[in-house]
């Protein structure tokens, strides 16, 4: 059901919904609400203005893309092993000065070190990137099919726009190929030859990061996210770029 | 909270005694690193802080451990191939009281003893970029 | 162009002393070692030439060519407006005005060149894969657009087609317009910088076009005659003051939006924006910004000129020096604030701002495109001295 179509709907009341549509309801506006503002309260209590995470989204199981990639952190399962790091690097050949995900740490309190936090951080493949629009010479891309966001290295001219637009500092310059780099959810390097997973993701031994099809209502990923009661967020969502790497908590 | 009032006087008990014991211990010892100090496990993964300090600051003796839990030897564990996450909930290594009984279990809190690469790097000395880079 | 045109009608040997020989000299070896060291920039890498960083990938280069697009356009399009409104005051400057919009755009042209690492792949991707949506390629088109209008405008004044020259003259103020939002929404369209974000970045960037503009003709016209040992007769005198009053106007609209952006910061919005505003006012920017972007370059000449009652050329050149030094603040501060702001903020023990000290490679390269403005001004002056020496062309 659209959002359109849900507020067109006239109200009947609650204690006359079939307890089916009920969880329903429930559901699509935690997917919605609650994804995006980052709270479940928030999700429960309006569902009416709710903008989606995936505007183009019309009701769950509908994504602009497919398969729609995806990638769920569970963010303090992460103990910052870095083997997702060294396995990026090792997949992708990712130079010493550069990274495509690294992970961010954090006191709880300021000045107790007891029980960091950590961050796993990579590109967002928003399905509207800042960096796809800002560059002039289409080098960086959104793919049809599958939504990440890619580039093709020797369009890059260097102007290192898209680096200043990315809300997530997900992009670096490579020297070697004289081009931005970026994370592309390793799919020249693996998912193009068959490989379901990314290679920080099948690296991680904590299972932090769950790589997905979110137009695959079967995929960990997607229910994940979907669960009703769940806290579910997303970095930055205020910049607008509608990202696809979401965080929850275990 | 009946448990919980058995749990803590069961508790109470046992620092009361280790604080004795530990009194005791310190006025015959006077050395510091007499309880073993700091030890950085960074096998399997990188890395896992344990503190004897702390341990023992909860009463803990040190056959509380060292006796078939943990080897006296710093380092043995981390060789074994069943020094693992898996083998904790089973109760073995730390396992054994990080069960969420005697102590906060072993799937909990993951980063009160796993410090990652940058905890390792801050301890050791290393010089890991944070955040940076070009 | 039927009679062969001859560089001799338009030179000026008055311009030609042997101390403008030495200072175009001078002014060319400053040229020449910031091409240098951009060319070594981009054969070596710029990660090991400039001090840009992941982090901060934007610096003074960025802002140097700001600076010279945004004097460009000022020039440019008060040239149009002189040459257009043929009664306005202006258009005994309006020939400098044009050749100085075509020297400056190049300077900035200059320094972008080897800002950004791969010019070469420019070229030919600007073409092949343009991105319509990206602000980038406008601006560089529009500005190469821009040029290209201004070389056959200007060529059409030394021939005298001065229908034709009006013609591409709205051609190339159009396209400088164009080109000077495109590079305010550069900055202006990023939702990832708040200190950038919002719409009134395009339209102060076009006030500090005009204000540029002002400042520059005022100052490029006092040396101007100042090389020559001449004053300036009444028609370019007026021309100053009207040049001046406008600097004047530009000046307080900069002020009022300069109050109101930095107060925006602090009634609302994120994080972000207000902590890099805060370096503005107190933090690692508070000297740039309070001495240079407001002292020197808003407050003293507004003082200055109206002090000068737009009647002293000498007093009023202080000022246009300060204005645009002051501008040139503007710029960089701006590049440098949007970004010294780590978006993990409160991550990884990231400081409150990122620091950036340009490299020597990047203030030569800056110092380059100086060079081009001030070689290009007196060698416009010695080749085409009479053609801006005359008040006007109606």
């Amino acid at each position: 059901m659209k959002i359109s179509d849900f507020e067109k709907l006239k109200n009947e009341g609650t204690e006359k919904l079939p307890s089916e549509e009920r969880r329903r309801f429930l559901r699509f506006g935690l997917a919605v609400t609650g994804v995006f503002l980052g709270g479940s309260v928030l999700s429960l209590t309006s569902a009416r203005n709710a903008s989606g995470v995936q505007e183009k989204k019309s009701a769950a199981g509908k994504f602009p893309y497919k398969p729609h990639y995806t990638m769920v952190l569970r963010q303090n399962r992460c103990i910052d092993c870095e083997r997702c790091m060294e396995a990026c690097v090792r997949t992708n050949h990712v130079p010493s000065y550069g990274y495509r995900t690294t992970i961010m740490e954090q006191n709880r309190a300021a000045g107790d070190d007891r029980d960091p936090l950590f961050m796993p951080v990579l590109c967002n493949h928003c399905n509207r990137p800042p960096c796809v629009r800002v560059c002039p010479t289409t080098a960086t891309y959104k793919d049809k099919e599958t939504g990440i966001v890619m580039m093709d290295y020797k369009r890059c001219i260097g102007c290192k726009t898209c680096m200043a637009a990315c809300p997530y500092n997900a992009r670096y310059f490579n020297e070697e190929t004289r081009a931005v780099d970026k994370c592309n959810f390793c799919f020249d390097t693996r998912l193009s030859k068959g490989k379901k997973l990314t290679a920080c993701a099948e690296a991680c031994p904590a299972d932090v990061r769950i790589f997905g099809e979110l137009t695959d209502e079967n995929s960990e990923a997607y229910q994940l996210i979907h669960k009703p009661d769940r806290k579910v967020w997303v970095l930055r969502p205020e910049t607008g770029a509608m990202p696809n790497v979401f965080y929850i908590n275990d | 909270m009946k448990i919980g009032n058995t749990k803590a006087r069961k508790f109470f008990n046992l620092l009361l005694f280790s604080l004795v014991l530990l009194v005791f211990c310190s006025q015959a010892s006077g050395q510091d690193e007499e309880d073993g100090g700091s030890i950085i496990f960074t096998k399997p993964v990188k890395a896992v802080i344990f503190e004897h300090s702390i341990h023992t600051e909860q009463g803990l003796e040190c056959d509380s451990c060292h006796d078939g839990m943990f080897e006296m030897e710093a380092g043995v564990a981390e060789q074994n191939d069943d020094f693992t996450m898996a083998s904790l909930y089973e109760g073995n290594y730390c396992g054994g009281c990080h069960d969420g009984d005697t102590a906060f279990a072993s799937n909990t809190r993951c980063t009160a003893c796993h410090i990652g690469v940058k905890g390792y790097e801050r301890l050791t000395g290393g010089t890991k970029d944070s955040g940076g880079g070009h | 162009m039927s009679n062969m045109i001859s560089i001799e009608d338009f030179s000026d040997p008055k311009a030609a002393t042997p101390g403008v020989s030495k200072t175009t000299m001078l002014l060319m070896l400053l040229v020449a070692i910031g091409i240098g060291c951009g060319l070594y920039a981009f054969v070596i890498g710029h990660h090991h030439a400039y001090n840009n960083t992941r982090e901060m990938p934007w610096g003074i280069l960025i802002a140097g060519y700001a600076f010279f697009a945004i004097v460009s356009t000022g020039l440019c399009v008060l040239a149009t407006v002189s040459h257009f409104m043929g009664g306005n005051p202006m258009s005994s400057l309006a020939n400098r005005m044009v050749f100085l919009s075509i020297v400056t755009i190049i300077g900035g042209f200059s320094i972008i060149g080897v800002e950004i690492e791969n010019p070469h792949r420019m070229l030919l991707y600007n073409m092949l894969s343009p991105n319509f949506t990206s602000n980038i390629w406008w601006m560089g088109t529009l500005y190469g657009m821009a040029v290209g209008f201004m070389f056959v405008e200007f060529f059409s004044i030394l021939t005298a087609r001065y229908k034709l020259a009006i013609g591409l003259g709205i051609l190339g103020a159009l396209a400088e317009i164009m080109a000077n939002t495109n590079l305010g929404a550069v900055f202006a369209t990023l939702s990832a910088r708040p200190f950038w974000y919002g719409a009134q970045l395009p339209i102060y960037f076009l006030a500090s076009a005009v204000l540029s503009g002002a400042a520059a003709i005022i100052m490029f016209t006092h040396f101007a005659y100042r090389i020559r040992g001449e004053n300036m007769n009444s028609a370019v005198s007026e021309g100053i003051r009207s040049a001046g009053k406008v600097a004047t106007l530009t000046l307080i609209l900069i002020i009022v939006a300069t109050s109101w952006r930095f107060i925006s910061f602090f009634v609302g919005g994120t994080e972000l924006g207000r902590v890099a505003a805060e370096s503005f006012l107190s933090g690692p920017m508070a000297v740039n910004f309070w001495v240079f972007e407001i002292t020197v370059g808003l407050i003293v000449p507004l003082a200055l000129l109206l002090a000068s009652k737009m009647k002293n050329p000498g007093l009023m050149t202080v000022a246009a020096i300060m204005i645009l030094i002051g501008q040139f603040f503007q710029r960089y501060d701006l590049v440098v604030a949007g970004q010294m702001v780590p978006q993990y903020s409160g991550w990884d023990n990231l400081p409150t701002y990122f620091s950036y000290i340009p490299s020597f490679a990047e203030f030569m390269v800056t110092f380059g495109g100086f060079g081009i403005a001030g070689a290009g001004f007196l060698l416009g002056e010695r080749f085409f001295g009479r053609v801006f020496m005359q008040s006007g062309h109606h």
